[in-house]
């Protein structure tokens, strides 16, 4: 009973404390609207970099450096560590970089969030700020009517920077007239007894308010209104730094492992930044006073100051850290061990990568590929054969000719327990993140949830074949048991040819033309088998019962292979252009 | 220059989608140009294949992948008309 009511209590103190207090308020809302900016920017770079954003932080990370450049670099334009860090999240669940390079992006990201306090000391205190936010709301409104994403994305980009800098103009405001009444700068502390109570709530008012760089532009503006002294100021940057691997933390409680891996690699390095920090406090505020007339920012000009004393800390943080990433990375990979996959479950789509286009797209189809792998064991036992045979340098004439014992496997079985659970996982992925993608992306889920359909559709008929196929081996029929291996080496072929695709990773266009080749050879070789039973009909080598199970069984052999190549024409030709000169898909 | 011109100008460099159409017309051209080097690479092995023997299976499948290839750069080429 008392503990539900302190979260209400709490909120009416808030509400009186506001209420109360004019120059509070100011202040609170100016960081309300920082806030509304930052969320803002964040929506607005989702839609306007059009995958861009994604695109660079893909393919720019192939190394730690480059890694720790892209993420400063994308952190300090679309100014938000946390959207960075969800796209990276999203990126690691699918697979798509590792974990070295996810952690030199959140390294580099911690450098890259240090340019709000740019924003704020170098424009937003020393102009008259709320002029350009008022036009910058205005046509960023205007931009949200437009058809195309693009452009909204930019008004909603605008709107962000118009809110972030009508906050800062209130924060500064509120600060200005709260001297009048209550003079903060009263209460400073020296010594390291003031670093360590000051860093405290550095620490304190970010997990509050959940944003380092909120906090940061509140104490920038304080101290640029006199209300806190310099060296406190310093402390509360660096307590500002330490809290946001709280925020960080909290936000991991409901991730996948690689989120909880990734807010860990970010708490290290933020106490070991903040470690070095307090310790080295002094050393560092010499550093920036030798720096700065290097930089033109004037001695007296301490809100500059305080933002190249938080670059610079942080880039100590990262060159301390980084030559450990390898072993930090090491580490972590011991942490949050999943239970062995269980079996029919998904192992790509997480929630985390649902938002991220470019990431659904690769987790879906990773996903596919998983349950094409899936489908391939229940398809290859079916033909009493095993993978190692099949993908051996064995001729496909010994492979298939070999005597052996009939596998015993209830396709149907296999189906109930772990495919068919994972195709309903696909397909209900697949809908819910159509709704974050455009026209294309759309399209590609599509062709990715007929590829899903048609690998069932294959289980299904490899159902139908076994059933032939182990009736008439029984019967030892020379001539029937020739033809159904005729089958049986036909889906080897193309299951081959489909594996060498998989592993050689050549050119689109040489992977298309290998799929139509062996598109083309089963065309033929259905046409050959049925000519080859109508002359075994003729020759009365065929009994009825036999020549119309096999005539059938031909049929769903030759749908198989279909559905083998349409499926790696989707999986492994992921260029659409190209993907569309094959064959279209068709469904029977 | 005039403003219906000014206008038209800013209007091309608006629209989205005439670059995207653009930009898809170019990766085909690019698509076309390689399915006619392999076709002219597919040639001379054949022809060098067709020397020795032409009934050997490495003839046999040099001319199955030459007449796929031939089919997707007759495609390729239809949707370049197309766009």
């Amino acid at each position: 009973m008392i503990q539900r009511m302190i979260a209400p209590l709490i909120f009416l103190i808030f509400i009186w404390f506001v209420v109360s207090n004019n120059d509070a308020k100011t202040i609170i809302a100016g960081v309300a609207i920082f806030l509304i900016g930052m969320h803002y920017m964040e929506d607005g770079f989702k839609l306007f970099s059009g995958g861009a954003l994604e695109a660079v932080l893909e393919r720019c990370t192939s190394t730690t450096p480059k890694a720790i450049g892209t993420g400063f670099v994308a952190t300090a334009i679309v100014q938000s560590s946390s959207l960075v860090s969800v796209i990276i999240i999203s990126f690691l669940s699918a697979e798509l970089i590792g974990l070295t390079q996810a952690v030199g992006v959140v390294f580099g990201s911690n450098i890259g969030t240090t340019a709000t306090a740019w924003l704020v000391s170098a424009f937003g205190l020393k102009i008259k700020i709320a002029h350009y936010a008022l036009p910058m709301l205005i046509f960023g409104v205007v931009m949200q009517f437009s058809r195309h994403t693009s452009y909204r994305g930019i008004g909603s980009v605008l709107i962000g920077l118009g809110f972030i800098f009508l906050g800062i103009s209130y924060m500064k405001e509120g600060f200005e007239t709260l001297k009048d009444g209550l003079d903060l700068a009263e209460y400073a502390m020296s010594g390291y007894l003031g670093v360590f109570v000051y860093v405290f709530f550095g620490a304190i008012a970010t997990v509050i308010i959940q944003s380092s760089s909120a906090t940061m532009a509140i104490i920038i503006t304080a101290l640029a209104t006199g209300q806190i002294d310099y060296i406190n100021a310093l402390a509360l940057a660096i307590g500002a730094n330490v809290g946001t691997t709280v925020t960080a933390a909290i936000g991991a409680l409901a991730s996948n492992k690689n989120g909880k891996r990734l807010a860990v690699a970010h708490f290290i390095f933020n106490i070991i930044t903040g470690l070095f920090a307090v310790a080295f406090i002094y050393q560092l505020k010499a550093l920036v006073d030798f720096l700065s007339p290097l930089l033109y920012i004037s001695s007296s000009d301490d809100a500059m100051r305080l933002s190249l004393f938080h670059t610079i800390f942080n880039v100590i943080g990262v060159l301390i850290v980084s030559p450990f990433i390898t072993r930090l990375v090491r580490f972590l990979e011991t942490l949050f061990r999943e239970e062995a996959e269980e079996r029919g479950r998904a192992k790509y789509l997480t929630n985390e990568v649902m938002e991220i286009p470019a990431a659904a797209l690769a987790a879906l189809r990773k996903e596919t590929i998983h349950l094409y792998d899936k489908s391939l064991e229940a398809i290859v036992h079916a033909m009493n054969l095993h993978r190692s045979e099949i993908f051996s340098d064995e001729s496909i004439e010994q492979v298939v000719g070999h005597a052996r014992p009939r596998i015993n496997i209830d396709v149907d079985e296999v189906y109930n327990r772990e495919i068919k659970s994972l195709y309903g996982e696909i397909i209900r992925y697949a809908s819910i993140t159509q709704k974050y993608m455009d026209e294309e992306g759309n399209n590609e889920i599509y062709e990715l949830k007929l590829t899903a359909r048609s690998i069932i559709e294959m289980v299904k008929d490899v159902r139908e074949l076994q059933k032939n196929l182990n009736y008439y081996s029984r019967r030892h029929n020379a001539v029937t048991i020739e033809e159904y291996n005729k089958l049986r080496a036909q889906l080897v072929d193309v299951l081959r040819k489909i594996q060498q695709i998989r592993e050689n990773e050549g050119d689109e266009e040489d992977v298309l033309t290998q799929i139509e080749v062996q598109r083309e050879i089963v065309n033929a070789n259905e046409i050959k088998l049925n000519r080859e039973i109508d002359a075994l009909i003729r020759d009365n080598k065929l009994d009825s019962r036999a020549a119309s199970s096999l005539i059938n069984d031909i049929g769903f052999a030759h749908s198989i292979s279909k559905k083998l190549l349409n499926s790696a024409s989707t999986l492994w030709v992921k260029d659409a252009q190209i993907k569309g000169l094959g064959d279209q898909y068709e469904y029977e | 220059m005039n403003t219906s011109e000014i206008a038209e100008k800013l209007a091309d460099f608006f629209d989205l989608s005439k670059k995207k159409r653009s930009k898809k017309h170019k990766k085909l051209l690019k698509i076309i140009a390689k399915l006619e080097d392999k076709k002219a690479g597919l040639e001379a092995d054949l022809l060098e294949a067709g020397e020795q023997d032409e009934s050997s299976d490495k003839y046999v499948d040099l001319s199955q992948e030459l007449e796929v290839v031939t089919k997707l750069l007759e495609k390729a080429r239809k949707h370049e008309k197309k766009d």
